[in-house]
């Protein structure tokens, strides 16, 4: 990891003190996390933890109720997706937000499309740029014609992995990205995920498995029931101690061995 | 943008050669090496030429209702007059018609088509019998455009007040457009207590056809000489620009049989068209020669129609905006996070629908000659119909423009089939109901066995 | 949808016996005795109009419609106000629920005998029979009530029927003749037909005139009879020398069909309801006749027999009254007013009675070329 001192100081992203409630629900409660670039973070926790509304205030998908997002130490406003990706910020979601009825090139572009002198799509430019980068994710792919509904679940999660990695992004925020994949194509986005640590970027990944995050990420924060439990280095802790934080909300420090003991 | 591509490196080992193409030096007309197979099926045919599938079974179908029809009616479905008066009749709703894909693809619906289709024909008729011979006097060469205008800048604001509604008070568009269907409908009754408004001035007559709202004979050749080379230029362009980047092209036996099909289709029908004389009582009123043959050609309504429906095809699969409304269609939350404006498309939707029964009703007041607030009564269902036949599917999404007009002729040729076999009009509705039906369970059956 | 001057009528419905005359009796001996009190009608609430004056309630069923205000309303008025009685109303805003509360209200007013125009015929029929029990007459106006109670004031929708039928053979004794007729689920438009093939009976058994086509418009539309017009001149070549249309809307779209065919103008066609654009027409010479009629004279008639069956008249006792063999199979009371079929020839009647300006009536007609337009 090729990370300047200054840039590590300078959190490339920052959610500070993140509040979300729906009704009376605090979906998300006072919620602090932080992001280096070259970096990957994993956000773990149980189901209705939090973790998908909280990352959802970043990509511009919800607005939230009070706290700051900085980026490159500066406070910003993200109101709607398009802020988010004007800031670098590009998401996948777990339901992948494809529009089913349109094709592959469609999709890569939905909302930015490419378009000629006369504002036409430039439906050529868009097939072209999206053959090119599919040939790289996912050489086998043929059908950029047709619907992406039509596609297998890993076509579908490479269409919107392309779409993320396209714009440039500098942060990249991905929600169960191997979720719908068989395990060559797994191993695949895993490579994707570590080569883009190399060039950069910041990546957080919400993923239940644990083992994925224990192979990819670089730091661990957990959350449950809308608070965080706490930001752990991964080197530092173990697998079980991390299922502690998850279930019981337990600290490393405060994990006894019969609470170990339980969890197995 | 293309910069962003080059820092991600190479990091995969890939099994495939990568064709490394680079935009700048592209050698243009590159044929990429494909083998050339001799496809297998009929429906390998169409699909190597690439037509819709559906639209050739659309066709397909009318083709044998004009058929049936012409041996059923005695030999008069499939003469030159019949088919005239036929496109004629099939404008209103196919203009309409064009404007409901739009609205149904992002899963909205509008029933208040017809009733704002008489709200506003009442004011052009007004405008043409009442308001404007008032400041202008009658027969002033300016009424009819004025009329018009305001016709479609009406529409357009009915529509657009209908959308914003839906868009950002969160109505569903169903409650909306039915309170639009009652609401309208007594606006229409109370701006003139219900009485027929006519005659409508003589330039805005021509709107609606008959025998002097027509292009004539040698503007229609003119016009479908004109569309021939607008659509072998289309093709031309569209191949073009898939060999630039190197995309697997049409075969050619396909794109010169297509050009060849559809121009001679444009041409047929010109000719068709072109058959239909002026009637020998008319003929000798303007003039001519005992004998002479005036050929009607092209109607104002179906010209209208025809510009229609490539303007609104152009805007559904060349504009961002028709790429937006089949996004929200497809799936409105994907939309959304992509940061496309919905609620504002969602009004222009509506706002465009508007425009459209503002020009449809020009042209049936201008039909008919007059305007009655029963005008369009029932219209909505027969407008949706035509998008459905046509493939518009209500789960929303899918739906061609093309296809909805279609849809409209097929309806129209079977009622007026059914006049010419002198069937009662209940007995038409049994029919006309059953096959709406027909189609889409067909459409439907199809779709899931290729899916 | 209503057109002056259109009666509905109402297809089936309970057919309901009464010993009408016994309780017509009783009610007269309870009015002749109420009446005789300082406050007229028989409830505890007071009357307008002061004592002794009788008062007749009308239910509109929807107040809106130009018609009512403008030529009915005025017309029953003033033949209340000639025979002492005063005028009480109600609007229903066309439901058939609002007009049953509507009538009770009106009873409850004290209206001595009412005059609905029913919005259902068939949904108003327990209200009519509660009145009638009650012993204040009704009067069913312009709409059918099968109630044999009831008195049945109405144009002769049969009559209309024979009246265009006659004008236009008139003009054309031989020939082809279609029939735009009205729509198929409303009584009135078979009424129309019978009265139509009543009077051409004879010629088109003789041979004399054929009928080339025939099919009933779709809610009277005027666009739907432009484009069945377009097709029965397809089949037949133009070769026809009548249409015998239903009423001046469907009329409008036949002559529109015509034009288009420079036939109009030689085809004779018939129309009713006296719509200003018609009357246009007929004094164009591109319509042949339209049955016109006048809704103050139904209004005078209703009026007038208000005011008699509030005194105490039996049904039967009133003026001009015939029995007429309703659809459901009742003996209704019936005044059956005439229409009058307006041609060129007496076109000044519509302008002498005010229901046209000679402006509107004459636009774009050459002077001269009809009598009302000099």
């Amino acid at each position: 990891m090729a990370i300047t001192e200054t840039a590590r100081r300078t959190p490339l992203v920052e959610l500070r003190d993140m509040r979300v409630a729906f009704g009376g629900v605090h979906a998300v409660d006072g919620v602090t996390v932080d992001l280096y670039p070259g970096e990957i973070v994993g956000l773990v926790g149980g189901n209705g933890a939090g973790k998908t509304t909280l990352i959802r205030t970043l990509s511009g998908a919800h607005v939230a109720d009070s706290g700051e997002i900085l980026i490159d130490g500066q406070p910003v406003t993200i109101s709607t997706p398009r802020d988010a990706k004007e800031l670098g910020v590009e998401t996948i979601y777990q339901t992948l937000a494809l529009a089913d009825n349109i094709d592959a090139p469609g999709n890569m572009f939905l909302g930015r499309e490419v378009t000629t002198s006369l504002r036409n799509l430039d439906s050529g430019a868009m097939e072209d740029a999206t053959r090119k980068l599919m040939s790289r994710l996912n050489p086998k792919f043929e059908a950029f014609a047709a619907p992406v509904n039509s596609l297998s679940g890993g076509q579908r999660q490479s269409v919107a992995i392309a779409r993320a990695v396209h714009f440039n992004a500098r942060i990249l925020i991905m929600d169960e990205p191997t979720a719908a994949l068989g395990p060559a194509e797994t191993k695949q986005v895993r490579d994707l995920i570590r080569q883009l640590r190399e060039e950069g970027l910041g990546i957080f990944l919400i993923s239940h498995d644990i083992h994925d995050v224990f192979d990819l990420a670089d730091r661990i924060s957990v959350m449950l029931q809308g608070k965080l439990v706490g930001t752990v280095n991964k080197d530092d802790v173990t697998v079980d101690e991390v299922l502690a934080m998850i279930i019981m909300g337990k600290k490393p420090g405060e994990v006894t061995q019969k609470d170990l003991a339980e969890l197995h | 943008m293309w910069a962003g591509l080059v820092p991600l490196g190479v990091g995969f080992r890939t099994t495939v050669a990568e064709t490394e193409i680079s935009t700048t030096e592209r050698a243009p007309e590159a044929q990429p090496e494909e083998p050339e197979e001799r496809p297998r099926s009929f429906r390998e045919l169409l699909r190597s030429a690439e037509i819709d599938a559906r639209l050739a079974g659309m066709l397909f179908a009318l083709a044998v209702i004009w058929v049936g029809f012409h041996f059923l009616s005695g030999g008069t479905f499939l003469t030159p007059r019949n088919l005239w008066n036929l496109s004629v009749q099939t404008s209103v709703v196919a203009i309409m018609a064009t404007g409901m894909v739009l609205i149904i693809v992002s899963r909205n619906i509008d029933l208040s088509v017809g009733a704002m289709m008489a709200a506003v024909g009442m004011v052009m008729g007004l405008l043409q019998t009442d308001w404007l011979p008032r400041l202008i006097g009658f027969d002033h060469p300016a009424t009819w455009i004025i009329a018009l205008g305001a016709g479609l800048a009406l529409g357009a604001l009915i529509g657009g007040f209908q959308g914003v509604i839906v868009a950002y008070v969160g109505v569903p568009s169903f409650i909306v457009t039915l309170g639009g269907y009652l609401v309208w409908r007594g606006v229409a009754w109370a701006l003139a207590s219900g009485q027929t408004i006519a005659p409508m001035d003589s330039n805005f007559r021509l709107l609606g056809g008959g025998a002097e709202g027509t292009t004539g004979g040698m503007w229609s050749w003119i016009i479908g000489v004109l569309a021939c080379f607008g659509i072998v230029l289309l093709q031309i362009q569209k191949r073009r620009q898939r060999a630039r980047y190197g995309f697997r092209l049409r075969p050619l036996w396909a794109e010169v049989t297509l050009a060849v099909v559809a121009c001679g289709a444009v041409l047929g029908a010109i000719a068709v068209l072109n058959r239909y004389y002026l009637p020998p009582l008319l003929a000798e009123q303007r003039g001519a020669p005992p004998g002479a043959q005036i050929s009607l050609g092209l109607a104002y309504p179906v010209l209208i129609t025809i510009v229609v429906t490539v303007v609104m095809t152009f805007l559904a699969t060349r504009r961002r905006f028709g790429r937006y409304v089949y996004a929200i269609g497809g799936n409105p939350e994907a939309a959304e996070l992509a940061g496309i404006k919905t609620k504002r498309t969602t009004v222009k939707t509506f706002a465009l629908m508007g425009t459209l029964v503002g020009l449809a009703g020009a042209v049936q007041i201008a039909r008919l000659n007059a305007a009655v607030s029963s005008l369009g009564t029932g219209m909505e269902l027969s407008v949706i119909a035509a998008a459905v036949i046509g493939g518009t599917s209500f789960s929303g999404g899918i739906g061609t423009i093309p296809g909805a007009v279609l849809g409209a002729l097929v309806m129209q040729s079977l009622q007026s089939g059914m006049v010419l076999m002198g069937i009662e009009a209940p007995l038409q509705d049994i029919v006309v109901g059953a096959v709406l039906v027909a189609a889409v369970a067909l459409d439907t059956i199809i779709r899931r066995r290729a899916a | 949808m209503v057109r002056p001057g259109e009666a509905a009528y109402q297809k089936g419905g309970a057919v309901v016996r009464h010993r009408v005359w016994a309780l017509l009796a009783l009610s007269a001996l309870i009015l002749a005795a109420c009446s005789s009190d300082d406050e007229g009608g028989g409830g505890a609430t007071e009357t307008t109009g002061g004592g002794g004056e009788i008062v007749v309630g009308v239910s509109w069923n929807n107040y809106n419609e130009e018609r009512w205000a403008m030529w009915d309303e005025p017309a029953i008025k003033e033949a209340l106000a000639a025979g002492g009685a005063s005028y009480i109303s109600s609007d229903a805003g066309s439901s058939a629920e609002q007009q049953l509360t509507d009538v009770e209200n009106l009873i409850s007013q004290g209206a001595d005998a009412l005059i609905i125009l029913a919005q259902d015929g068939t949904a108003i029929l327990p209200a009519v029979q509660s009145a009638v029990e009650q012993g204040i007459p009704v009067i069913a106006y312009d709409r059918l009530i099968e109630d044999p109670g009831a008195l049945y004031i109405t144009f002769d929708n049969v009559e209309v029927g024979r009246m265009q039928a006659r004008a236009v053979f008139e003009a054309v004794p031989e020939g082809n003749y279609v029939f735009i007729k009205g729509n198929a689920a409303d009584a009135n438009a078979d009424f129309l037909r019978a009265g139509q093939q009543e009077v051409l009976q004879e010629a088109l058994d003789s041979g004399a005139i054929v009928n080339v086509g025939e099919s009933y418009t779709d809610n009277w539309d005027p666009a739907v009879a432009q484009t069945n017009m377009e097709q029965f001149l397809t089949v037949n070549d133009n070769d026809v020398q009548a249409v015998v249309a239903s009423n001046d809307g469907t009329a409008g779209g036949v002559v529109a069909a015509l034009e288009a065919q420079g036939l109009a103008g030689e085809v004779a066609v018939s129309g009713q309801d006296g719509d200003i654009a018609a009357l246009n027409r007929v004094a164009l010479g591109t319509q042949t006749v339209s049955v016109w009629k006048d809704a103050r004279e139904l209004g005078k008639a209703a009026g007038e027999a208000a005011v008699l069956l509030a005194q105490g008249t039996a049904l039967g006792d009133v003026p001009n009254t015939v029995i007429f063999d309703s659809p459901g199979g009742n003996e209704m009371t019936s005044i059956l007013l005439t229409p009058i079929p307006i041609t060129a020839d007496n076109l000044s009647i519509v302008v002498d009675a005010g229901w046209v300006s000679v402006d509107e009536l004459c636009q774009g007609v050459k002077k001269g070329s009809v009598a009302a337009c000099p």
